[in-house]
């Protein structure tokens, strides 16, 4: 079994809102948990997805364990070294083994540099390679990403989005990481472009020995690029397995929700409607805190276990590396 | 088959693109029709045109130079009337080598013009719903007030308090709960699926008969997506509006759609019903049709976690148009027969099955057309 390349353990994260002018006057000001308590560990070579509506947590949970964010508590364990009060000095030489595809295509593509520079940049933040050595090396990564020579010398703006994603990718893989948190790697791309990104992200594992945290909110990618799956809500994991058991026998009501979504958009039968609100952080919670939308604690008749502020919902182990953070599940 | 309430007859829309020095054939010769009643879902990746056929027909096209002919007809209590009548002398096109060299476009004639020909047809006959809902409202006024505004200004119900009730009866309509709170909140207040509800509501309280909605599901959230999808279905089905849907969610177009019109490069390249156009097994399809589906990971591609069949290259520019099939770069079923063909002429749309038109050379209809 490989080792354990990434171990989270009850991470958080609090955002602090101030409103206004009298909680600025008297200090008070109203924390948002956005990252509640996650524990996970990713093992070298491996791809974990996690998935969950927008605004529950998925972004802040990458930025969070490549501490582009300082978290509010709990511990990350990056190859053995815990990274959680690294200081930024501290951090710089583990920074190149952990990289960031991020969701937007322009981010780190410097609007006034061509290609060909942004690349060289990104191989000299580190080194200090020869002239040749950088020649190479920026062959080799047209060629990991199958970009063609000609785009060099380019801008970005003459780009397009596939093409972008691709530089954004050699880019990260010029520091030659071990474990890439892909934010929403191919939410801003069209579909065909999608396909041949996923492909080329898979490719590169297979070659480089990638390990990646997969933050998406598209669901068959997610099971298919995923050995396991973790999904979120309001801060929280919720449930957690390998892809298979999480898309096919979910255990989460939410989960279920989430996957059942996917069919409903597709079967063709007019179905009952079903009602369940949105999401809200600053509703106060007590118990579980999917209660409000969950069709199961309506169907068992409001049990008050959902609702007793003493008990949110432990993850329990059902087996098979399984968890879910349910009473009836 | 009924008379079409919308027609469209070789729509061309062009742009004018300052960084690339160049015309942008955003459409090109885009023809469909939209019966009473039936939903026409166009699907492609962006760039193919869906949007700007859309936003021609509605004439909201503001870009210079724009919409610069074909025709558009619509249907409306009895009579026919081309939208675009009678604009083309105000238009002339150089083009030299497939490429656009000049647009001579008289833009303040033909806007008059078009602004007469649309008088009481956009908002009334062809009502709309945006991608961003929260763009498309007015963030200064409450939903009840536009709600308002539009149903006076569009139907019979000209009182304030039987347009209010009208008001409110839509948004129970579109499923917002507590309507009568809502009525009073103002968009900045409400979640993305329900200002996507609002706008659903304004667009049909109008009583348009053509509904063009463009990505409503983009940028909703999964569980947002699948309800919102739901409502249409359902409205759809008690209102019988016709509609054109613009995604490029494969999966939203095959729910909602009757039949399906899959654009690339600013043509239609292959239209005919739904369930033909994406029944796993078509006896004939487009390439592009078919590396679209490939391209979303199937049940199949999931479980075998085999690569994903993705379209190399990119989507066309469409500045400089290929003098044969604009999809003919990216296209893996050239065969040594018929590369000739593909490479130096565009296939027409050949009708391969009753209803079932494909612009492709494989297929002998487009040969015989």
């Amino acid at each position: 079994m490989s080792r354990t390349i990434l171990d989270v353990t009850d991470l958080r994260k609090d955002y602090s809102q101030r409103r206004g002018l009298i909680s600025m006057l008297t200090g008070q000001e109203r924390v948002i948990p956005a990252v509640d308590g996650v524990s996970f560990y990713l093992r070298e070579n491996e791809t974990v997805g996690l998935v969950g509506e927008s605004g529950c947590g998925k972004t802040t949970i990458g930025r969070t364990v490549l501490r582009l964010t300082d978290p509010s508590g709990g511990r990350i364990v990056f190859d053995g070294h815990d990274i959680t009060r690294l200081s930024r000095a501290e951090l710089r030489p583990l920074r190149r083994e952990m990289q960031m595809i991020f969701q937007d295509l322009d981010a780190g593509l410097n609007p006034k540099m061509r290609v060909h520079a942004i690349l060289r940049e990104a191989l000299t933040v580190y080194e200090r390679p020869s002239d040749a050595e950088i020649a190479r090396r920026i062959r080799e990564l047209l060629e990991q990403v199958n970009l063609k020579d000609s785009k060099l010398a380019n801008f970005p703006a003459e780009l397009s989005g596939g093409e972008k994603r691709r530089v954004g990718i050699a880019r990260v893989l010029a520091v030659r990481p071990r474990l890439i948190v892909a934010d929403e790697p191919t939410s801003a791309l069209d579909v065909s472009i999608q396909a041949q990104v996923v492909n080329l992200l898979r490719d590169l594992q297979k070659h480089l020995g990638l390990t990646y945290l997969f933050i998406s909110h598209d669901l068959p990618v997610v099971e298919l690029v995923s050995e396991k799956v973790a999904v979120m809500y309001l801060g929280r994991i919720v449930e957690m397995g390998l892809a298979e058991s999480i898309a096919h026998q979910p255990r989460h009501p939410y989960t279920r929700i989430l996957w059942s979504s996917l069919a409903d958009k597709r079967s063709t039968e007019v179905r009952a409607p079903r009602t369940w609100g949105v999401f809200d952080f600053e509703q106060p919670v007590s118990g579980c805190r999917f209660a409000p939308r969950c069709p199961l604690y309506q169907d068992k008749g409001r049990p008050a276990v959902c609702t007793d502020p003493a008990s949110e919902p432990p993850l329990r182990d059902l087996g098979k590396g399984h968890v879910v953070a349910c009473h009836f599940a | 088959m009924d008379a079409p309430l919308l027609a469209v007859e070789d729509l061309r829309t062009y742009f004018y693109s300052r960084a690339k020095r160049a015309f942008i054939r955003s459409v090109d010769g885009v023809s469909l029709h939209v019966a009473p009643g039936e939903t026409l879902g166009m699907v492609g990746e962006s760039g193919s045109g869906k949007s700007v056929t859309a936003l021609s027909a509605a004439g909201l096209v503001s870009a210079a130079p724009g919409v610069i002919g074909g025709r558009i007809d619509l249907r409306s209590n009895g009579t026919r009337r081309n939208l675009l009548d009678g604009l083309e002398r105000y238009v002339r096109v150089q083009v030299q080598d497939g490429r656009i060299m000049a647009v001579e476009k008289d833009n303040r004639g033909w806007r008059r013009r078009a602004e007469a020909l649309m008088q009481g047809v956009r908002g009334k006959e062809i009502a709309m719903i945006f991608q961003n809902p929260r763009s498309a409202l007015n963030p200064y006024s409450t939903i009840g007030t536009q709600l308002v505004e539009t149903i006076r200004l569009h139907t019979s119900a000209k009182g304030e308090g039987e347009a209010r009730e009208r008001a409110l009866h839509w948004l129970e309509r579109v499923r917002i709960d507590s309507p009568r709170l809502r009525f009073d909140n103002f968009p900045f207040g409400m979640s993305g699926g329900m200002c996507q509800r609002a706008m659903i509501a304004m667009a049909l309280s109008a009583e348009p008969s053509l509904l063009i909605a463009d990505e409503p599901t983009t940028g909703l959230d999964a569980t947002i997506q699948s309800r919102i999808v739901e409502l249409l279905a359902e409205l759809k089905a008690e209102t019988g509006t016709a509609t054109l849907l613009i995604s490029h969610d494969i999966s939203v177009i095959q729910r909602l759609s009757d039949r399906i019109a899959v654009m690339y490069g600013g043509t239609v390249v292959e239209t005919g019903r739904a369930a033909k156009v994406l029944a796993p097994q078509a006896e004939a399809r487009h390439p592009y049709t078919a590396a679209l589906l490939g391209s979303v990971p199937s049940a199949d591609t999931i479980r075998r976690k085999s690569y994903l069949q993705a379209i190399e290259g990119e989507v066309l520019d469409t500045i400089e148009v290929p003098r044969g099939c604009r999809f003919y770069g990216r296209c893996n079923r050239v065969t040594e027969a018929i590369r000739e063909n593909c490479a130096g002429l565009e296939p027409p749309l050949g009708e391969v099955a009753p209803g079932h038109k494909v612009r492709c050379w494989l297929y002998p209809a487009a040969r015989n057309a």
